[in-house]
C-alpha cells in the first residue's frame, strides 16, 4: 500500500495524543476505535462495508448539518441502484464521498492538487503525534502529511480548475464563502475528513451517525487500528475495492464488497458535470 | 430531476448576494495520530474550531423518540448526534432526526399568533398578541363550562407522548371534555388490537441482539418504524455479525427487502395466508414447540389439553397449505415451506410486520396470524424473539378534575363501522362531525394533526375545515402553514422540540426501560409557546386550576416524583445527563411465568376461565361473583390476578386493555366471535378485490427513509434529497398500458382521479402502484411546497432559500384513497384501493 512512505519519523510511543482526546469527554464518552499507542504520522483512511449501508441517508444529512453544506451541492451521498429483473430484482447502496486520494506513484499528487494553481505554496509544517514537523507544501488545494486531501479558501482563486480534475466530482462552488484570492468568485468546497473533528479526537460526523457502522475511519499507518485489521482481513488494498482504480489517483477510501457491487453500478462522472454527485431517492 | 453540471454551479456561486464569508482560514492544529478517537458527544465548529456547547435532549421527528445530543454555537442550534450513553440509541440518530434543526430555521416558520382576517381559508391574517390570542380562545370556551357542556370543546392531536400527553390530558380532565380525537387509526391501530385481544397489551419489540432468525411481513424496518433507530441497526449488526437471515415478504422492494437475505414478492393483502400457511408447515412437520401451548386458548375449551389443542390448531389451518396460499400470494410453496422451516428450526426467531400487513380489512387479523406463527415456536416475549416492549414509568402531577367529564361520541366511527375501536377511528372525525348525528364541538384545536392532509380522502376533511356551519371555532397550533391550518380562525405559534421541555418513554430494545428528557436547546424563536404553557394561560382565563404553571415546572415535579429517577439526582441530574436507566435491572424475558400468590382476601379461582380474580375489587358480593363468573360481571378484568397454568397460579397475559378475557392468549377470541368475525385467525378476502376488472390495480402507499408523513416536507434536507413521489409500477404492467418511465399517467379510484409520473420499475410486483404518501403539499412553506406561506409574519429569512434548486412536490395519493376502516378495528385501510392507470 502506498501510504508506507518513507518518513523519517521515530516510532516513539505517543501518549499525549490519547489524554488530548480524553479532555472534555465529560460524562458523554463512548469508547470509539480503540488503538495501540504506538505509530509515526497517521493516514487517515475510510472503509466502507457496503453489507452495512441499509441507505438510510443519516450520513448525508450529518454533513449537511456538521458543515453547513448549502443547498445543491453534496459533500457526502449515497446512489441507488436497482438492478435485474422481476422478481430477482436488487437494490444496492453506494456510500460516495472525497476518496482522499494519495496520488499516482511517480510524484504522490492528487489531480485535485495538480490542477490547483495556487499548489504548490508556502512551505507549512505538520506536527505529528510525537512531536515531529514535517514540511509540506500548501496550496489551495493541498495533501496534509496525515493524507488528508483539504482546501485552503483564503488561497482559493476560485478557478474551478480542482473542480473539474476530481475524476469522482466530488467537488463544488461553495456558494456562501467567496474565494480568498479572488473574492469576485466563490471558494471551491468538499469532503474534508471533518478535519475540524478529527483533530479534537472525534470520528468524522458520518461515522458518527452510521447506524449499520458501515463507516470506519481510522489510521492505517497503525496496523492494530480496526481499518487496518479491516483492510488486511478483506484484501482491500487492491483495485476491485476503490473506485476509478485506472485513473491512478490511490484513493483512500476502501469498500467492503463481497458480492462486486462497486464497479457494476458505480459510474464515471460525465465530463463537467457533477449530477451523479446530488443524494436523490427515487 | 434537475441536471446539474459545472455551469449550474458557476451561476449559484455567482449569485454573491448572500455570501457571507470571505475566504476561510484553513489553519490546523493537527493533534491527529494514535489517540483513541470518540465517536461522538462533543462537536466543533469547522469554521472557528471551537469546540460548541453540548446538550443532553430527545429528538421528537417521529415516535422513536432517540436520546441525542444538540450542539449549540453562538445561541443556534447547528448539530444533532446521538446520545453516545443512551441504551436505546447507542449513539446514533437518523436522517429526519438531525435535519430536526431545520423545524427552528426554516423561512416560513410560524413565530407569532394569527388570527384570521378574511374569510375563512382566504388565506388573510393578522398578526395578534398572547393575551388576544389566549382571550379570544376562553371567550369561546368559557360559555362551554357555563353551559354544562365541556365535550363541546374537541382537542385534535398527534405524536403526544409521555409528558405532552400526559400534561394534555391532564388539562382536558380540568376542563372536563373527553372529546379527544388522535391519530393511530391512521397510523398502525389494526397492529395494537390485533395484539390487545391475545396478550392484553401491546408494542412488541423484536429482540435483535438475541434472535437467529428474522421473517418479516411488510414492515420497512431499515427507513421507517416506530422504534427505527433502536432496532434497525441492531438488525443489520445480527445480519452482518452473526449471519442471522432476514426474509422480506414485501409488495415493492423497499430499502429494507434490498438489504434482506431475499425479497419475498407478495401479492397485496396476503400476509396474513402465508403466516397461517407457515403455521400448517410448522404444525404438520412438527416443527412446533409445546412450551407455549399452556398459554394458548385456541377452541372455545378454556381446559383443552395440550393434544387437544395442537389438533385443533392443525385444523384451524389444514386448508391453508403452502399451495393454497401460494395461489393467491403468488409466494412459491416451496419458499413457503423453507422459510416456515428456518423459522421454526432456529433457537429464537422474531416474526416482524407492520403496516404491509395490518392496514387492510381484518388487519387486526392478520395481526393475530402473526402473534400464532410467534406462540406456536415459543418466541413470544422470549431472548430473541418478539418481546412486550419496556418503556420508562414516569410519574406526574396532577389537577383537580372538573365533576363534570362528558365526551362526543365522534372518534370510533360511525355506528357500526368498528367492533373494536380501542385506538379510535381518527380518519372519521371530521366525517362524523360533518354528520352531525353524535353532535358537533363548538371549539376544535388540533395540535401536531394535519387532518386535511394525512387521512384518507383529504379533499373532503378540507372541505369540512373550510366549513364555519360545521366547525364554528377552529385553533390550530402549528410551526408551519399547512393544509389544515389555512383554514384556522386562530393559529398559535408552537415551540419546535428543540425549544421545549418533556419527559419521554419510548421502549427499548434492551428489555430494560430507559428514562429520557426533552431541554431546550435555544429560547424559541419569536413568540413561539409551549402547549403545557398556552394550557396555564387558558385555565387562568378560564377559572380552573393547574398544578404546574410552565412546562419546565411539570417536568422537573415529574422528575422529583418518578421512582429511580429521583433517587438518581432528579431534574438536576436529567438536565446534566438526559437519560437514565436502572444499571441493575435485567430483561424480564417470559413475564407471563411470574408465579402470584392468590392467597389474598377475596380472590377466588373462576372455574370455567381458569382465571383467579378479586371478587372484592371488582365489587360484587362472593355470591354474585360464584353464580355470575368472571365472564359475567362488569369490570371483572380489572380484578384479574392469576390464571390457573397447570395447577400453578401464574401472572400469564392479563387484559390490561378494553379486551375482556382470561389470562391466556385468546387465539379463539369470544370477543371476536361475540361481534361475527373470526374466532381464530383466519385468510378473510379483502371484498374490493373480489370484483376488480382485469385492468384494475391495486394501490398501496409507503414511506421513504427521509421524511415523516406530513411533518418534514419543510425540512430542506430532507425534501433536497426526496421531494416527488413519482408511482412505481412494474415494467411488465406500464407495458401493458403503453407506459415508460416518466410518463405522465392518471391514477383513478372510485373518489377520485390524480396525475403523476410513472416510475417503471422491477422492484415492484406486477398488478399494482405504489406512491410514497409524504408529498404534493398544497402549503408547507417554501421548501415544501414551493409557496410561500400567507401568513404576515413568518421567520427570519434563510439565505440558503435562494439555493434552492427543485421545482417538483409530488401529488398526494391520499385524495383517491376513501376513508374506509377496518372492521374489526378502525384501521385506516390505505392498501385496499383499487384503480385504473392510464396513461394521461
Amino acid at each position: 500500500m502506498s501510504e508506507s512512505k518513507t518518513l523519517d519519523i521515530s516510532r516513539r510511543a505517543f501518549l499525549s495524543g490519547a489524554g488530548a482526546a480524553a479532555v472534555g469527554a465529560a460524562t458523554l464518552v463512548t469508547p470509539g476505535v480503540s488503538q495501540a499507542a504506538t505509530s509515526d504520522v497517521p493516514r487517515w483512511g475510510m472503509v466502507m462495508d457496503l453489507r452495512r449501508c441499509i441507505g438510510c441517508r443519516a450520513c448525508t444529512v450529518a454533513c449537511k448539518s456538521e458543515n453547513d453544506v448549502s443547498l445543491g451541492r453534496f459533500r457526502a451521498v449515497i446512489t441507488e441502484k436497482t438492478t435485474g429483473t422481476f422478481p430477482n430484482t436488487k437494490k444496492t447502496f453506494l456510500p460516495l464521498m472525497c476518496n482522499h486520494c494519495e496520488g499516482n506513484k511517480k510524484d504522490g499528487v492528487p489531480p485535485c492538487v495538480k490542477a490547483c494553481p495556487e499548489y504548490p505554496g508556502k512551505r507549512a509544517k505538520f506536527t505529528t503525534p510525537d512531536g515531529q514537523k514535517i514540511t509540506y507544501r500548501t496550496g489551495a488545494t493541498y495533501k496534509r502529511p496525515d493524507g488528508l486531501i483539504l482546501i485552503d479558501k483564503e488561497k482559493c482563486i476560485g478557478c474551478g480548475k480542482c473542480i473539474d480534475a476530481c475524476p469522482y466530482g466530488v467537488r463544488s462552488f461553495d456558494p456562501f464563502v467567496k474565494a480568498g484570492g479572488d473574492p469576485t468568485k466563490q471558494a471551491a468546497d468538499k469532503c474534508d475528513m471533518c478535519a475540524h473533528r478529527v483533530d479534537n479526537g472525534l470520528e468524522p460526523s458520518c461515522v458518527n451517525t452510521c447506524q449499520g457502522r458501515a463507516r470506519i475511519f481510522g489510521d492505517l499507518n497503525n496496523p492494530n487500528s480496526e481499518i487496518s485489521k479491516l483492510v488486511k482481513k478483506h484484501n482491500l488494498a487492491q483495485d476491485a475495492n476503490v473506485l476509478l482504480p485506472d485513473k491512478g489517483t490511490d484513493p483512500h477510501v476502501y469498500y467492503i464488497d463481497p458480492d462486486n457491487l462497486l464497479h457494476a453500478i458505480y459510474t464515471e462522472r460525465k465530463k463537467k458535470k457533477l449530477d451523479h454527485f446530488v443524494d436523490q431517492i427515487t | 430531476m434537475k441536471q446539474f453540471n459545472r455551469r449550474d454551479f458557476v451561476k449559484l456561486a455567482a449569485a454573491t448576494g448572500t455570501v457571507m464569508v470571505t475566504g476561510l482560514s484553513t489553519s490546523q492544529n493537527a493533534l491527529a495520530g494514535d489517540v483513541r478517537l470518540q465517536e461522538g458527544g462533543r462537536d466543533f465548529s469547522p469554521i472557528t474550531k471551537k469546540e460548541r456547547v453540548a446538550i443532553p435532549t430527545t429528538c421528537w421527528q417521529c415516535v422513536t423518540r432517540d436520546s441525542m445530543i444538540g450542539y449549540v454555537e453562538d445561541g443556534r442550534v447547528v448539530k444533532l448526534e446521538g446520545h453516545p450513553d443512551s441504551i436505546r440509541t447507542l449513539g446514533k440518530l437518523c436522517a429526519k432526526g438531525q435535519a430536526g434543526i431545520n423545524h427552528v430555521y426554516f423561512p416560513d416558520r410560524i413565530l407569532y399568533p394569527m388570527q384570521r382576517v378574511g374569510k375563512r381559508g382566504e388565506g388573510k391574517w393578522k398578526r395578534i398578541s398572547w393575551d388576544d390570542a389566549l382571550d379570544l380562545m376562553a371567550s369561546k370556551m368559557k360559555p362551554l363550562l357555563d353551559n354544562g357542556t365541556p365535550e363541546l370543546f374537541m382537542y385534535q392531536y398527534g405524536r403526544h407522548k409521555g409528558s405532552q400527553s400526559s400534561i394534555m390530558h391532564d388539562f382536558m380532565d380540568a376542563f372536563g371534555s373527553q372529546t379527544i380525537g388522535t391519530h393511530t387509526s391512521v397510523c398502525e391501530g389494526p397492529k395494537w388490537v390485533g395484539q390487545e385481544s391475545l396478550w392484553g397489551g401491546m408494542y412488541d419489540n423484536w429482540d435483535y441482539d438475541h434472535t437467529d432468525f428474522v421473517v418479516n411481513f411488510g414492515s420497512n424496518q431499515f427507513e421507517t418504524h416506530t422504534n427505527h433507530i433502536p432496532t434497525s441497526q441492531r438488525l443489520i449488526r445480527a445480519m452482518v455479525d452473526r449471519n442471522v437471515p432476514l426474509y422480506t415478504f414485501d409488495v415493492r422492494l423497499s430499502n429494507t427487502a434490498a438489504k434482506s437475505t431475499e425479497w419475498v414478492p407478495i401479492n397485496v393483502g396476503m400476509d396474513g395466508l402465508v403466516m397461517l400457511s407457515m403455521v400448517n408447515v410448522i404444525m404438520n412437520e412438527g416443527l412446533f414447540r409445546r412450551d407455549h401451548l399452556q398459554y394458548m386458548r385456541v377452541s372455545p375449551d378454556y381446559h383443552a389439553t395440550d393434544d387437544e389443542k395442537i389438533d385443533a390448531i392443525k385444523q384451524h389451518v389444514a386448508k391453508f397449505t403452502p399451495e393454497f396460499a401460494s395461489e393467491k400470494s403468488g409466494v412459491p410453496a416451496d419458499k413457503i415451506r423453507m422459510i416456515a422451516r428456518g423459522y421454526a428450526k432456529a433457537n429464537a426467531a422474531c416474526l416482524i410486520g407492520y403496516r404491509g400487513t395490518v392496514m387492510h380489512y381484518h388487519g387486526a387479523d392478520q395481526e393475530r396470524a402473526a402473534m400464532l406463527l410467534s406462540a406456536i415456536t415459543n418466541n413470544l416475549d422470549r431472548k430473541g424473539g418478539r418481546v412486550m416492549g419496556v418503556g420508562a414509568s414516569w410519574k406526574h402531577p396532577s389537577s383537580p378534575k372538573a365533576k363534570l367529564q362528558k365526551g362526543l361520541d365522534i372518534t370510533n366511527g360511525f355506528p357500526g363501522e368498528a367492533a373494536f375501536p380501542t385506538h379510535q377511528c381518527s380518519q372519521q372525525n371530521l366525517p362524523m362531525i360533518k354528520d352531525g348525528r353524535n353532535g358537533r364541538p363548538q371549539v376544535y384545536w388540533s395540535s401536531c394533526n394535519n387532518q386535511a392532509f394525512i387521512n384518507g380522502n383529504n379533499n373532503e376533511a378540507e372541505a369540512i375545515l373550510a366549513d364555519e356551519k360545521l366547525i364554528p371555532f377552529y385553533v390550530n397550533t402549528n410551526i408551519v402553514y399547512d393544509e389544515s391550518s389555512q383554514y384556522a380562525d386562530l393559529i398559535l405559534p408552537d415551540v419546535t422540540y428543540l425549544e421545549r421541555w418533556d419527559y419521554e418513554d419510548m421502549v427499548s430494545p434492551t428489555g430494560v426501560g430507559e428514562y429520557s428528557i426533552r431541554q431546550p436547546l435555544i429560547k424559541p424563536l419569536g413568540e413561539a409557546r409551549d402547549q403545557g404553557e398556552v394550557f396555564y394561560g387558558l385555565a387562568q382565563r378560564l377559572g380552573i386550576e393547574l398544578a404546574y404553571k410552565t412546562k419546565e415546572e411539570y417536568v422537573r415535579k415529574s422528575c422529583e416524583m418518578t421512582p429511580g429517577v429521583k433517587e438518581a439526582g432528579g431534574f438536576e441530574y436529567m438536565k446534566k445527563h438526559g437519560v437514565w436507566h436502572d444499571k441493575k435491572a435485567k430483561p424480564n424475558y417470559g413475564f407471563y411465568e411470574a408465579k402470584v400468590d392468590v392467597s389474598g382476601d377475596g380472590v377466588i379461582l373462576d372455574k370455567k376461565t381458569g382465571v383467579y380474580w378479586d371478587y372484592k375489587k371488582a365489587g360484587v358480593s362472593k355470591t354474585e361473583a360464584e353464580s355470575k363468573g368472571y365472564l359475567g360481571v362488569e369490570g371483572a378484568k380489572k380484578a384479574y390476578v392469576a390464571q390457573n397454568i397447570n395447577g400453578t397460579p401464574r401472572l400469564a397475559y392479563p387484559p390490561n386493555t378494553s379486551f375482556t378475557k382470561s389470562g391466556l392468549l385468546d387465539f379463539y377470541s369470544d370477543n371476536f366471535a361475540a361481534k361475527g368475525f373470526p374466532a381464530f385467525p383466519t385468510y378473510t378476502p379483502i371484498p374490493e378485490h373480489q370484483k376488480m376488472d382485469k385492468d384494475d390495480l391495486h394501490l398501496t402507499t409507503y414511506k421513504v427513509a427521509v421524511h415523516t408523513h406530513s411533518r418534514t416536507a419543510h425540512c430542506k434536507w430532507l425534501s433536497e434529497i426526496k421531494h416527488d413521489n413519482p408511482a412505481w409500477i412494474n415494467s411488465k404492467t406500464a407495458a401493458a398500458r403503453g407506459i415508460k418511465d416518466g410518463d405522465s399517467i392518471k391514477v383513478k379510484s372510485d373518489i377520485g382521479e390524480i396525475t403523476t409520473t410513472a416510475h417503471v420499475t422491477e422492484g415492484i410486483i406486477p398488478g399494482i402502484i405504489a406512491i410514497s404518501h409524504h408529498f404534493g403539499r398544497k402549503h408547507s412553506g417554501i421548501y415544501g411546497s414551493g409557496k410561500k406561506s400567507p401568513t404576515t409574519v413568518t421567520a427570519s429569512s434563510d439565505p440558503d432559500a435562494k439555493n434552492m434548486w427543485w421545482d417538483k412536490h409530488g401529488t398526494h395519493p391520499n385524495s383517491i384513497i376513501p376513508n374506509s376502516s377496518d372492521p374489526i378495528s378502525g384501521g385506516q385501510r390505505w392498501m385496499d384501493t383499487v384503480v385504473k392507470v392510464s396513461k394521461a
